[in-house]
């Protein structure tokens, strides 16, 4: 994975050991869980940004993503997986939570599910927004069902279902270009696992 | 919810993407995990999948208002970490960083003063190994299963919370509550060792009264195994005291602990 393996950086800009990190987290080393902030905050409040949109909502869930980290560090190994992807999965799922019981709450109390924007602007926005070359160039050389169907699910919190229903194709057609879509970001991007 | 059920596990492979997008429902997502740990190909495809899908995450990075580092960290330090039972809970499942069950119990948090209230995920870990100690100890007891399974309901239940607190002559309380059933599950760590003429003993108490909740059994490596209480009242606190080791019908010590439920 070489330069893509642990995108933060302390603030003074040293590549961050966030494995290392997290294992004295775990002990209870408040010093390291601030060099672990400055190294993953912004990765994870863009991404639940990107998710939960509202402002207010996105610091909460950003708080309780770090304080997760601080309570949890022990469960990280890093046998399964790289630290940032530990972070970015637990992240990710804690913004599609806020989003799906905040779409239950509206849909309970409206009973009317509003449309969300064009999913075609959305991919397009999504992919203005991402300022890594690469993955810009990886999510560009997928097909457009496939980048629609990632994009969709992973930066606006979409189930697959509801992708379904957005694009307008068979739910099978749905989670298939999700899977190969993301084999072919995997192959480009040179991850390895 | 759409349900896959009947297309067998090809169908289930294809799932691999939306799992890993956090795109599926709460069912599909168990079922789904079922099958990655019978899989070790599957296993495989979803660590470099969420690599993958990591990067996408970090590429949209942006920097948060400065106010929120002071909060993250204030909150860190007053906020009790749960080192326990790792391993454990490493056995909890193949979704990593969580299992269905992790991600069910995830979300609800906060704290009392002077009351580490963990999110329940946490509780997760400690609940697996306080099961793995009472399975190991107590599988001779005819009883134990159903206490078990009890226990289970209680920390898989959607709205589980845990309190952790401290007891006054030393150790530390562990509290599993689901509002909706009205129970709880207890449990300690560390406790100070007493006479064997003596046990503690568990109360609930609150507006509708004192009530016996049964006594504390011996612990296993520091740690008692987990006790169910039932019928949790508005109001209630959970007690400990210390009394004759067959146990009082109301207290004859101070509590060594008390400790107020969330409402």
């Amino acid at each position: 994975m070489g330069e893509w393996s642990e995108p933060g950086e302390t603030r003074a800009g040293r590549p961050l050991d966030l494995g290392a990190l997290l294992a004295r987290v775990a002990r209870g080393d408040e010093a390291a869980f601030e060099t672990v902030y400055d190294g993953v905050a912004p990765s994870v409040f863009g991404l639940v940004r990107r998710v939960v949109r509202d402002p207010a909502q996105s610091e909460e869930v950003t708080q309780d993503v770090l304080l997760e980290l601080w309570r949890t560090a022990y469960r990280f190994e890093t046998a399964k997986g790289s630290a940032m992807t530990w972070v970015m999965t637990l992240a990710h799922r804690r913004a599609v939570d806020r989003v799906r019981s905040a779409q239950a709450a509206a849909a309970r109390e409206a009973r009317a599910a509003t449309p969300e924007a064009d999913p075609q602007d959305a991919a397009e926005a999504a992919l203005d927004r991402i300022d890594k070359e690469r993955v810009r160039r990886c999510l560009g050389a997928l097909t457009e069902l496939q980048r629609e169907a990632v994009t969709l699910a992973y930066y606006s919190g979409y189930t697959y279902q509801q992708v379904a229903g957005l694009l307008g194709v068979a739910l099978g057609t749905v989670k298939t270009r999700m899977r190969d879509g993301l084999i072919r970001l995997r192959d480009c991007m040179g991850v390895e696992w | 919810m759409v349900s896959i059920r009947g297309f067998g596990h090809p169908a289930l492979h294809t799932l691999a993407g939306a799992y890993v997008l956090d795109a599926l429902d709460d069912a599909d997502r168990a079922r789904f995990e079922r099958h990655v740990a019978r899989c070790d190909s599957c296993l495989q495809e979803v660590r470099g999948l969420r690599e993958t899908t990591a990067l996408l995450g970090s590429a949209v990075a942006e920097r948060p208002p400065e106010r929120l580092r002071a909060q993250v960290l204030a909150a860190a330090a007053r906020t009790r970490q749960q080192p326990l039972a790792g391993a454990a809970d490493r056995r909890a499942g193949p979704g990593w960083p969580g299992n269905r069950v992790w991600r069910d119990l995830a979300g609800r948090r906060g704290w009392l003063p002077r009351v580490a209230l963990a999110t329940a995920a946490a509780s997760l870990a400690i609940a697996v190994a306080l099961a793995v100690v009472s399975v190991t100890t107590q599988h001779r007891l005819n009883g134990a299963e159903e206490r078990n399974r009890q226990v289970a309901a209680v920390l898989t239940s959607r709205d589980a919370v845990l309190i952790t607190a401290p007891v006054t002559t030393g150790g530390t309380a562990t509290v599993v509550m689901s509002h909706a059933s009205r129970m709880i599950v207890f449990s300690a760590r560390g406790l100070r060792g007493l006479p064997s003429a003596r046990s503690y003993e568990l109360w609930l108490i609150g507006p509708e009264g004192t009530r016996p909740a049964g006594m504390l059994p011996p612990p296993t490596h520091g740690m008692t195994a987990p006790m169910v209480a039932a019928g949790v009242a508005a109001g209630d606190k959970v007690g400990v005291t210390v009394e004759p080791a067959q146990g009082s019908r109301q207290p004859t010590m101070p509590p060594v602990l008390m400790l107020p439920l969330p409402d």
